[in-house]
């Protein structure tokens, strides 16, 4: 049984995960003979997604979603190997230009049609790099099937196979059906919401503001897989609904943070809930906190380093996250096996500190008490945020840095960062994968300004020894150097501070003690559940 | 004189006075707000979470946060009634205008007021208060104006009454002899005697506007600069279960604010129609 | 609030059979065309106020795609029909209304009337059974106020009635979550439906009942306050009234009186209330909606404003309006049942 009395600290944990939070290393894996038939009750801290599918990924909602029906060529399995899905394997030419990938034979659509090697060529010409890894395909230069079961990626330049590997496993890098995209525009498909594909479940319907039923796909290439007859993803506006349904019975999984910490705790206290933060490492969220270099109070890098000494992230992490987060220190994630160092610049809390740079770079306390004055924007896609906003606000002002806080909504907050630059700093979120290129790299690389895309180099930092580096990075392929060359990108980034992560998330799913083999991948939300099973 | 008996009759409705005396209190809490909490009231003070009577300090406790409840609602009592203020200003302003000018001059221009006002009656209210504020940004005046927009139509409806009813007395067509002009005559002559009822309207409105800015508030959309009680009521809202108290205060506030304003609106109307007092 | 009321008071003019339902299609007639436009210019006022909005729903679902080439961005505009002037946009709106198409949620990828009437029965269940309490509640207070009037049962009303209608809904909505859900553990916290309630169609129509509930109470109560308060001063009035003296001297007793006469009568200014605030109920239950996580129309307004998908938001404010249109013709009608004596303007 699951031993539900320990506390699983996390090598990187800064000790303050609460108890009551349980989920150890057991409580993912399987226990006796997996019961077959039946049906699970998914859903996640989140809406509903505006399609069931979205080519470019459109957020977590459409890929939690769209990932129990779609496969994708390869998958990574909790102890960082990677495996093949719908790839039986892929290996690199001599000179990192090309790579064979293998194509797994046997393997049908939903619709009874083969899936064959032009699948996966369209997939990764069409789909691939106009949407879902357009920023990782950059040197890309094409993709063909020599024969029925081999299809060949070829790049201009060396490529990393760990970061090739983590682009075939990439969250929404599909291989959908080409006889039903070829010749459409497959970001208004009408088969986004109703998809046919290759994963162990169907799609059967999609009931609005609801739910969606999927069925067992009974043609699924895995062998008598998958356990149970139907999986329905449920929709609960809010997590107080979530923890009712929960508790009633009626939802036996939730991930992403489903219920409120106080609800986490009450639930697992009953005995017939575990909480884990297992199923998140290859999706780690972060709060991010960064200053524009177009306003000229921040070209010192001092000065960017004054406003994090001011700003105490352990007490974020504990009254704002009640300890389901922990401080950021480098752009790279503390669960990033590959590629985290500690050997970083700390910007840890340091009010004087933070006082004494400003005073040596020039901007000592006028009569009013003030610096200078500053318009921060909170991003709120997350009510956290706004909390984080009037914090931030509070911490700078004690340093004499006059803030004039905004929290809008979404849209605006993605138009004001992404497309207007309209902000002096400003709070948002990451989550990123292991693999660094270029999911981490191009909030700080030149080549990531990119003014209307979001989640990218929004401040304008540009750097010319960060972009070599980072071209280095991008082809390096021997494993060893490029983890250095990925621990001296940390070391520069943390100095000189265009953006740092101030708090990384910690990540919960809830389940019932019934459901078994769950959060036994490390992105869960985007696995395909093939393996799940309620117990009786 | 007639002042003197306007007061009695005002003072002889217990809970118009009592309204009176409790807005008062709140409308001077908000004034002196600042010298009691000279502190920013949305700092973080202390412990989160703490419940009312817990920490002597903070007498009403401390939300999710650790910022102090009572200099919140002490300050928030300065954001809401501005809010209420301000947002009945622009609706009395909309209001007496559209329905001073129909009332006044009537025919086609009546006609076209009158469907106005059914316009801005028929937009579901708080809706396109709610759209206003999302497009135009969440600023207080913005806030102010979306407020003002949907709440004059009563207002003008009851100014024209007035103004159809005063328009044709004796005093205006003497002005109108005399060669005043039209405007003179609205502003200078009819409109102070049409004012009494529409000001007791106008109350009522400060009292609507309380509400909308409040639900506005509690749907996030509110200015984060602001400690409004409805935006604390929505703060507290994830946290029903273990911090109630956090929603349920600054609720009461936001309920005896209201309560006063319609208990004083009543004891103006009543004290304005000494022949509906008895109803 | 007694300000706002009507004087029922009116000369009797009894109307024949005939020339009462001729009277009655006349109105209709009349009110029908006053609505177009009220329509025209409720759709005018709205496709102005979204035109103002800073950012489009094209560069949200640009930046949501990741979509940054000018190429790709100038299709999208032409698809969508964003590259002709505004006034043709408008125009072409106009147009398509008329034949009740509503646009097309590019967002949802499928009809705005569509996405709309997939909420509109929860939102339709809320405001009638809001309204139903609000109406039994506020007449039959009104009417135990104005009987007992000046008796520890009129105070009370009143008192009850100055508080319900002080008190904020969604504040209201929380305490009785508070106190039904978390406290006392009867009533559902949220939602419309158990999850995964497979107890049959009768079952399913109690459990809606059961989450109906909270919502509804949190809605009705400031309507039931404003019926009592109205209804009890109308009460009085008419009480006041010759005719009712008359049939008092006729020797009927004093139910008899306030149930046939007074009742029928004071019972106008509440109708002619419920037609003009038909528009803030619908309102009023969309913060409902959000704090009851109601699957009502409200939440789908949440949705769209938040995604910036305007066709949606223009769509749920034309019919929002039509709505309150067609309330106010019904109420009208049910006026001129109340009350025979009075041919409507």
């Amino acid at each position: 049984m699951v031993d539900r009395n320990r506390v699983t600290r996390r090598v990187f944990g800064a000790g303050v995960l609460a108890t009551g939070l349980v989920g150890g290393a057991a409580s993912g894996f399987a226990q006796g003979t997996p019961r077959r038939g039946g049906t699970l009750v998914a859903t996640w801290g989140g809406g509903e997604p505006q399609a069931c599918y979205v080519p470019a990924g459109g957020g977590s909602s459409p890929t939690f979603s769209s990932s129990k029906l779609f496969e994708r060529l390869g998958n990574r399995a909790m102890d960082g190997q990677f495996q093949g899905e719908l790839a039986e394997s892929w290996k690199p030419a001599a000179d990192f230009k090309s790579y064979i990938i293998k194509i797994r034979k046997g393997v049908k659509f939903h619709d009874g049609k083969d899936m064959t090697v032009d699948d996966v060529v369209y997939s990764i010409s069409e789909i691939w790099k106009k949407y879902s890894a357009a920023s990782a395909l950059t040197d890309f230069t094409g993709v063909e099937a020599p024969d029925a079961d081999t299809v060949v990626m070829t790049f201009s330049k060396p490529v990393p196979e760990f970061f090739f590997s983590s682009l075939l496993c990439g969250s929404v890098n599909y291989i959908v059906p080409k006889h039903v995209y070829a010749g459409s525009d497959p970001v208004t498909n009408p088969a986004n919401n109703a998809p046919i594909a290759t994963g162990p479940w169907k799609f059967k319907e999609w009931v609005r503001g609801s739910h969606f039923e999927y069925v067992k796909n009974e043609n699924y290439w895995r062998k008598d897989m998958p356990y149970m007859d139907r999986l329905i993803i449920r929709y609960v506006r809010d997590p107080a609904g979530r923890a009712a349904a929960m508790e009633a019975g009626d939802i036996h999984i939730g991930v992403f943070n489903p219920v409120a910490p106080p609800d986490i705790k009450r639930l697992t206290a009953t005995g017939k809930f575990v909480a884990t933060p297992k199923g998140y490492e290859e999706s780690v969220w972060s709060t991010t906190l960064e200053c524009s270099m177009r306003n000229p109070v921040f070209a010192k890098r001092e000065v960017r380093q004054a406003m994090f000494h001011a700003i105490d992230r352990n007490f974020l992490a504990k009254t704002i996250y009640y300890g389901y987060a922990r401080p950021g220190t480098s752009p790279i994630y503390s669960p990033n096996k590959e590629f985290y160092t500690t050997d970083t610049f700390s910007t840890a809390f340091d009010p004087k500190k933070a006082a004494a740079l400003l005073d040596a770079a020039g901007y000592p306390k006028k009569a009013d008490g003030k610096r200078f004055a500053i318009n921060l924007l909170a991003a709120g896609w997350f009510t956290e945020n706004g909390k984080i906003g009037a914090y931030v606000k509070q911490a700078l002002e004690d340093v004499g840095v006059a803030v004039n806080l905004s929290v809008p909504d979404r849209p605006t907050s993605i138009k004001r960062i992404y497309t207007d630059y309209d902000f002096d700093m400003a709070i948002s979120n990451q989550a990123n994968p292991s693999e660094p290129v270029p999911s981490t790299t191009q909030y700080f690389t030149t080549d990531g300004i990119k003014k209307g895309v979001p989640f990218r180099n929004a401040n304008g930092y540009s750097n010319p020894e960060v972009d070599a580096l980072v071209e280095k990075i991008k082809v390096e392929t021997d494993p060893a150097k490029r983890k250095a060359l990925v621990f001296q990108f940390q070391k520069i980034i943390t100095t000189e501070a265009p953006l740092l992560p101030i708090l990384e998330l910690e990540s919960i799913t809830v389940a019932s003690t019934r459901v078994q083999n769950h959060s036994n991948d490390p992105n869960y939300l985007a696995a395909s559940w093939y393996d799940i099973w309620l117990a009786s | 004189m007639q002042r003197l008996e306007f007061i009695g009759r005002f003072a002889r409705n217990r809970g118009a006075l009592i309204g009176a005396v409790l807005i008062l209190v709140v409308a001077l809490m908000a004034l002196l707000a600042p010298l009691f909490f000279p502190v920013d009231p949305l700092r973080i003070v202390g412990q989160p979470e703490l419940w009312p009577g817990e920490d002597p300090d903070f007498p009403l406790g401390t939300d999710s946060l650790g910022r102090d409840m009572l200099s919140m609602i002490v300050h928030g009592a300065r954001a809401t009634l501005l809010i209420g203020l301000f947002a009945s200003a622009v609706a009395t302003l909309i209001g007496v205008s559209v329905g001073a000018t129909a009332g006044y001059f009537g025919g086609w221009i009546d006609e076209i007021a009158m469907r106005a006002a059914e316009l801005f009656q028929t937009i579901p209210n708080l809706i396109f208060v709610l759209t206003i504020v999302v497009i135009l940004g969440s600023t207080l005046a913005n806030i102010v104006i979306a407020i003002g927009i949907v709440s004059w139509t009563p207002i003008a409806r009851m100014t024209r009454a007035e103004f159809l009813a005063l328009r044709d007395r004796e005093f205006v067509q003497a002005c109108r002899a005399m060669g005043m002009g039209d405007f003179r005559i609205i502003a200078g002559e009819i409109l102070p005697n049409a004012l009494p009822p529409v000001i007791v309207l106008s109350s009522l409105v400060v009292a609507g506007a309380i509400l909308f800015e409040s639900a506005v508030s509690f749907l996030g959309l509110g200015d984060p600069n602001v400690a409004s009680w409805g935006r604390l009521v929505g703060d507290g809202r994830q946290l029903i279960r273990s911090s109630w108290y956090i929603c349920a205060i600054p609720g009461v506030a936001i309920m005896i604010t209201v309560l006063c304003l319609n208990l004083i609106g009543d004891g103006l109307n009543d004290a304005l129609n000494p022949k509906l007092r008895d109803r | 609030m007694a300000g706002e009321l009507a004087s029922p008071a009116a000369p009797p003019r009894i109307a024949r059979g005939s020339s009462r339902r001729a009277a009655a299609l006349r109105l209709l007639r009349r009110r029908l065309i006053q609505a177009v436009p009220l329509m025209l210019g409720v759709v005018v006022i709205n496709f102005v106020l979204i035109q103002l909005a800073p950012g489009s729903f094209l560069e949200l679902m640009t930046a949501e795609n990741q979509v940054s080439d000018p190429a790709t961005i100038e299709l999208l505009r032409k698809t969508y029909g964003l590259d002709d002037p505004v006034w043709l946009q408008l125009v072409k709106y106009i147009w398509a209304l008329m034949q009740f198409d509503f646009g097309f949620s590019y967002r949802q990828n499928r009809p705005v009337i569509d996405a709309i009437s997939d909420h509109l029965p929860a939102t339709l269940l809320l405001m009638i059974s809001s309204i139903t309490l609000a109406l039994a509640v506020g007449v039959s207070a009104g009417v135990v106020a104005s009987v007992k009037v000046r008796t520890f049962w009129d105070s009370l009303v009143s008192v009850a009635a100055m508080f319900f209608f002080a008190a904020p809904g969604f504040w209201l909505g929380i305490m009785l979550i508070v106190l039904f859900s978390v406290k006392l553990g009867w009533l559902p916290v949220g939602g419309m439906m158990t999850i995964g309630d497979r107890s049959g169609a009768a079952g399913g129509v109690l459990d809606i009942l059961h989450h109906l509930i909270l919502p509804t109470l949190a809605l009705g109560l400031f309507y039931a306050a404003i019926y009592t308060r109205v209804m009890r001063s109308s009460m009085l009035e008419v009480a006041q009234l010759d005719f009712v003296r008359t049939a008092r001297a006729k020797g009927l007793s004093r139910n008899q009186v306030t149930i046939s006469h007074v009742l029928r009568n004071a019972l106008l200014p509440v109708v002619t209330i419920l037609g003009v605030q038909m528009g803030t109920v619908l309102a009023g239950s969309v913060v409902i909606e959000s704090v009851f996580s109601w699957p009502g129309v409200g939440s789908l307004l949440f949705d769209s404003v938040s995604s910036r998908n305007y066709p949606v938001v223009l769509g749920i404010m034309v019919l929002g309006s039509l709505v309150v249109i067609a309330a106010n013709i019904a109420v009208d009608l049910v006026y001129m049942w109340l009350d025979p004596r009075i041919e409507i303007r």
